[in-house]
């Protein structure tokens, strides 16, 4: 299912993309396009097949059968041009415990081949005061807490300025003004031409940010486009996000659970 | 290829090693340090000194004691430091990074071989002091010592190169998910069957009863001569004979083979790189849907019991983690390495007190196995015995009751097969069974208190597990406990041989009050080694109780 176009650049396109395990299908066909500068949505449940598509995208999982382009370019038959325009935050960012985040941050524009010099010393400074880090100096990446972890990871994608972004619950373990602050930042980037593709299970989030979402479940996308195309598609005229999802991912009804579940014993 | 970018990826890597070692403090610094001084003056020390007194005394051997070191290396590298360059070319969050940056894979191999190597390494410095030694003693050329040293260089890139070959072969066929505990399991096989044919072959050469029995020893090394591992060996002592074109051309096919060996592993790695990344291949593959309803069974009565629980637990994952399987293989294999050799009518070892310490040892052994990984084998899990309502204690317990069935089993099972095989009697079999009956609980016992004293629940490899502090505290405890259980058993049996009036004491007279003075110095003696292992499991216990480091850790 393709979200319809809104812009002619595509930046981001899933082509029927399949992972399977033995009998098991993780994803199924997924098949979207994401075009330039545009904030992305991307819901379902737990083991809906997110992490599995956005893994997919960024090239760490081949497919089965599909394709995965970034900028056009096929991931897996052209990597390096492909790597090199993308930036992917898994939900546990990878980071170097061993390194302290200034240390990790001058590797990656290495690892990157930025240039050398006062412009990235500026910029790499500018990130680490950006996500309150500056005054870790010396202090190793293994003793940071998760949401430090996490911000690392962002300023580690941010020092090399991606054309894409692959983020797997980019505010998982971030306080509320670190979470603001990277909302602020993702709508910034946008605004500047920056596409990203978020997965996240806070709807608030997806609803504030995202102009267009996706929905995944058990492996197929079940629905895509704006909050007024997903609530046509589901036929509720005023429903939030939250009921859209939970409309479109329908399972037994949570209250009828807990009823029984808290039934009175014999 | 850009060799800047795997300069790159070296120096990170480098400057990661330096923030850990320097992490450690001052005091521990210095103390390593000291430790690794000593250990490189008295081990490897000695090992240049048997290098140099065979290269003086047996030159007709020189090439044959090389071509049996480098063999040796090759073969303790291929099983020791395979689980280092598993970890390093195929598990680690950082190397996801690098998957994701624009970098061909061969540059990423390149990088990390050399980081794989570092176990290899360590393992060759002993090889190394050995081949200087054999050069100081045959009075070698010049040439022949940066030759030795780049040689022993070439032959670890060779046997990572092999075992990153190895693995991704595995990766053909095997899910990432149990590719590296096959790969472990084959490397532990392989590491066993060295390890039967040592005890069949060249363990006889070195009978503490006899002279050392060098034919036999010089014809089982003649038998690897041929073999690629010896090669280096070939072109070192070419150079000691003035051979130099023998000498060019051994180096010539050494280095050939490191070239051809580096390409394939290249390429195979470039191929299963992405496939290997065990953290990423997703669920575990199902290839048959069960339809049937699972059954649960419920017990109707009673509370439930942690310690039941613990058990039941480790039991469940112990027996679905292949890689820890596969670790206990050589602890199965070595008794029946004993009993192989046993059974062999020329080479037999009879005597009750041979039994003894052999049995004493193998207890020691499968303890050590055994016992020191339960408790950090726990890692995250072990927040969650933290939160419930149980004591350390009830930990410590279920930790020793689960562990030693095994452990009596097989050593009780290998004891009355020996002791059998060896025409002890009913009486003597008694006395063996209570004595590894005892060593067993006491092992165990010792092994887990180990683990519980410095438990390390962020280690992936169980071999890393317990820190210095446990590990050094599990081998003192099982050397005293082990020396004063023996001690004491021997009081025992003398001391009701001198009542009974048939012991041959030398001076002491064997009468009724000399057995009974022998049996109290033999109960003190026992009390003494309960108390080894008492204080242990004490020490366990109160470190578990607020041993936040590890919580942190884990």
């Amino acid at each position: 299912m393709a979200l319809p176009a809104t812009e002619p650049h595509i930046a981001v396109e899933a082509q029927n993309l399949v992972k399977r395990y033995g009998v098991i299908r993780a994803v199924d066909g997924v098949s979207f396009q994401i075009h330039r500068g545009e904030i992305v949505g991307f819901l379902g449940a737990n083991g809906a097949g997110k992490t599995t598509t956005l893994r997919m995208l960024c090239g760490l999982l081949t497919p089965t059968s599909g394709a995965a382009l970034i900028d056009g370019i096929d991931i897996f038959t052209q990597p390096l041009e492909a790597k090199a325009r993308l930036g992917y935050l898994d939900e546990e960012p990878f980071v170097h415990p061993h390194l302290t985040g200034r240390e990790f941050l001058d590797y990656i524009a290495d690892l990157y081949r930025m240039p050398r010099g006062p412009e990235r010393q500026q910029r790499m400074e500018r990130l680490l005061g950006l996500f309150e880090l500056a005054d870790r100096n010396g202090e190793l990446i293994g003793a940071y807490s998760h949401g430090m972890r996490q911000k690392i990871g962002l300023a580690s994608l941010l020092i090399r300025e991606p054309s894409v972004l692959l983020l797997d619950e980019p505010t998982n373990g971030l306080d509320p003004r670190s979470a603001r602050l990277v909302k602020d930042l993702l709508e910034e980037l946008a605004s500047l031409g920056t596409t990203v593709l978020l997965s996240t299970h806070i709807l608030e989030v997806a609803q504030a940010l995202c102009r267009r979402v996706a929905i995944i479940d058990r492996g197929h996308i079940v629905a895509t486009g704006t909050m007024e195309e997903l609530r046509a598609q589901a036929g509720a005229e005023h429903a939030s996000l939250e009921d859209l999802f939970l409309k479109l991912t329908a399972g037994p009804e949570s209250r009828e659970l807990i009823e029984r579940l808290l039934a009175p014993k014999q | 290829m850009n060799l800047f970018t795997t300069r790159i990826i070296l120096a990170a890597e480098l400057r990661a090693w330096k923030h850990r070692l320097l992490k450690r403090g001052p005091v521990r610094l210095a103390l390593l340090g000291l430790f690794l001084l000593v250990a490189a003056v008295t081990i490897g020390g000695a090992v240049f000194a048997a290098g140099a007194t065979a290269g003086e005394f047996l030159p007709s051997a020189r090439d044959t004691i090389l071509a049996g070191g480098f063999t040796a290396l090759s073969v303790l590298m291929l099983v020791i430091g395979f689980p280092t360059v598993i970890a390093t070319l195929y598990v680690g969050r950082d190397l996801l990074q690098l998957v994701l940056a624009p970098i061909r894979p061969m540059e990423i191999f390149l990088a990390r071989l050399l980081l794989a190597m570092s176990a290899n390494l360590l393992i060759s410095s002993l090889v190394l002091m050995g081949t200087l030694g054999v050069g100081v003693g045959s009075g070698a050329p010049l040439v022949f010592y940066p030759l030795a040293i780049s040689l022993i260089f070439v032959q670890v890139l060779i046997v990572t190169a092999l075992q990153a070959i190895l693995m991704s072969l595995v990766l053909q066929w095997i899910p990432a998910r149990l590719a590296r505990d096959v790969a472990a399991a084959v490397a532990g096989l392989a590491g066993a069957g060295f390890y039967l044919a040592w005890n069949l072959t060249l363990r006889q050469s070195f009978t503490p009863r006899n002279r050392p029995d060098l034919p036999n020893l010089n014809t089982a090394l003649q038998n690897v001569e041929w073999l690629p591992s010896a090669w280096p060996a070939h072109a070192l002592s070419a150079v000691i004979a003035g051979r130099l074109g023998a000498a060019a051309t051994w180096l010539v096919f050494s280095l050939a083979l490191a070239g051809l060996t580096i390409a394939a592993a290249g390429i195979m790695y470039r191929r299963t790189l992405l496939a290997g990344l065990g953290v990423f291949g997703g669920p575990q593959a199902v290839w048959k849907r069960s339809t049937a309803r699972p059954t649960v069974v419920v017990t109707r009565r009673g509370a439930g019991s942690p310690s039941r629980a613990i058990a039941l637990k480790d039991w469940l994952s112990y027996r679905r983690d292949i890689r820890r399987l596969s670790r206990m293989l050589p602890a199965f294999l070595f008794p029946i390495g004993y009993a192989l050799t046993f059974f062999r009518p020329s080479r037999s070892i009879n005597g009750f007190w041979t039994e003894v310490f052999l049995f004493g040892f193998i207890s020691m052994f499968l303890s050590s196995a055994l016992a020191t990984p339960s408790i950090p084998s726990e890692k995250r899990g072990f927040q969650l015995l933290r939160m419930a309502p149980m004591t350390m204690w009830q930990v410590i317990r279920a930790k020793v009751a689960l562990t030693l069935p095994p452990v009596l089993v097989i050593t009780l099972l290998f004891t009355i097969v020996v002791a059998a095989a060896g025409g002890s009697g009913f009486g003597q079999l008694a006395e063996l069974s209570v004595l590894v009956i005892w060593l067993c609980v006491g092992f165990v016992s010792i092994g887990v208190s180990a683990g519980g004293i410095d438990p390390r629940f962020d280690a992936s490899d169980d071999r890393r597990a317990v820190g210095v502090v446990g590990t050094l505290a599990g081998l003192g405890g099982a050397f005293g406990f082990g020396l004063l259980s023996v001690g004491a058993f021997a009081l025992f049996v003398f001391g009701f041989a001198a009542a009974a009036g048939t012991a041959q004491l030398g001076g002491l007279p064997s009468t009724l009050t000399v057995g009974a003075l022998m049996w109290v110095a033999g109960l003190a003696l026992a009390a003494g080694a309960a108390t080894v292992v008492g204080v242990l499991l004490w020490f366990a216990n109160t470190r578990l109780r607020g041993f936040e480091a590890a919580i942190a850790a884990a």
